[in-house]
């Protein structure tokens, strides 16, 4: 199954039983059976006949504004129904103590995972040791917590500590953190950072949408009336492994340089080839396999539908949730 | 895992079997097509593929690989069908 991200502009249609994408110079087949969901960048025309195929094979598709913002998700009719699972879901939310033992094993499985990225450059930077203290000096605030704001507080401190670390680590000229900045993002890191973080949630919520979960009942983040939340929470776990690794990545190999962000009054702003290049990194990345303790070889996209299964299995009584952590 | 798949059909259902090959794999080349593909996806393109296509006619080679790791590929000339997932 793969990913396609569509930064060419034109219509996408349903033609032949697939998927076509017309430029007006040629026409791209995709082959729908093996389309996992799409990420749409550019200007593209679709109609309803497609938004039917596409819940017919139960593809979601997220779509980005001419900057490269979220703008929303087709998530089509829920395939997956599972009232039960729903009722359990809600269940664990309106129950203070169960809904803040599940978020604080995100916070937690977030730490974790922060620590182990961090861990790993330490070797040949030592000034990361204040860094990885005071990270783990925040964490062992998170069992003691008993309201989520509380966990909010502890979850920004972590990660304001491991965001000034990425200084020491990355040291390439026209990277410098200077303080994380979003809606804009003012540096090429927190454009960077934003952008990575966005996919990384679209992602999820592709995932979650092939289970029985449903993406607007989060734990750590509050559900509110128009967003879905899930996908931030599980986000939080693999946004170090798996985004920030990415990050460190093309900068450090050279294949994203300062001059690839452009001033706008959008903020500062990443241009096609950058986010083309990044988001294959990305992806390679999510297919990206290791060696697993308990199933072996696997995907870290199989690894984030595993935590969900997880999650599931928590809400109904199984088995007591205990966050992904990375060893690799 | 990884399939190569090449067909020789009799023209008038050279149209039938590209549409249905299209669902499932990337056209490269006239009459053949390239990608990932699962045990069961296979099948039901096999189902697909041979209500169409006369079994004394018609002939359909698929080559399959556990992954493509130990693979390489070139092309030389022009590249007719891209493969990339980024468009």
């Amino acid at each position: 199954m793969k990913t396609i991200y569509i930064f060419t502009n034109g219509t996408l249609i349903r033609k032949d039983n697939t998927l076509v994408l017309d430029t007006g110079e040629e026409k791209k087949h995709l082959p729908i059976e093996n389309i996992r969901d799409l990420f749409v960048f550019s200007e593209v025309t679709l109609n309803k006949r497609l938004l039917e195929f596409l819940t017919k094979y139960g593809i979601a598709i997220h779509f980005f504004n001419h900057y490269g913002y979220y703008t929303g998700t087709y998530y089509p009719r829920e395939h997956l129904n599972s009232g039960h699972l729903i009722v359990k879901q809600v269940e664990c939310y309106i129950d203070p103590a169960r809904r803040i033992n599940l978020a604080k094993g995100f916070v937690t499985g977030a730490a974790r995972n922060i620590l182990h990225v961090i861990g790993y450059c330490r070797k040949s930077h030592d000034e990361l040791q204040t860094i990885i203290e005071n990270v783990k000096g925040f964490a062992e605030g998170i069992p003691k917590t008993k309201t989520i704001e509380g966990l909010m507080g502890i979850e920004g401190n972590i990660r304001d500590a491991y965001y000034s670390s990425f200084d020491p680590i990355l040291s390439r000229k026209g990277f410098s953190y200077s303080g994380r900045s979003r809606r804009p993002p003012k540096t090429p890191l927190n454009s960077l950072i934003s952008f990575g973080n966005m996919l990384m949630y679209s992602t999820l919520l592709t995932e979650i949408y092939k289970t029985h979960l449903d993406p607007r009942i989060g734990y750590l983040h509050a559900t509110n009336f128009r967003r879905f939340t899930l996908n931030l929470d599980v986000s939080e776990i693999f946004k170090p492994i798996i985004v920030d690794r990415t990050i460190f990545s093309v900068i450090q190999n050279k294949e994203i340089v300062p001059e690839d962000f452009e001033e706008s009054a959008q903020g500062l702003l990443m241009t096609e080839k950058a986010k083309r290049l990044f988001v294959q990194r990305y992806d390679e990345h999510l297919d990206a396999t290791f060696h697993h303790r308990r199933v072996g070889k696997v995907s870290y996209r199989k690894v984030i539908r595993m935590e969900l299964y997880k999650i599931e299995k928590h809400l109904i009584g199984d088995t007591e949730y205990e966050p992904f952590i990375s060893q690799w | 895992m990884f399939a190569i798949l090449v067909y020789d059909v009799q023209e008038g259902r050279v149209a039938k079997a590209l549409k249905i090959c299209r669902k499932y794999l990337i056209w490269v080349q006239n009459s053949v097509f390239e990608g990932e593909i699962t045990e069961a996806r296979l099948r039901s393109l096999k189902g697909e593929l041979m209500a169409v296509l006369e079994e004394n006619n018609d002939s359909v080679i698929v080559y399959t690989f556990e992954n493509s790791r130990y693979t390489k590929r070139v092309t030389w000339g022009i590249e007719r069908g891209s493969v990339s997932n980024i468009i």
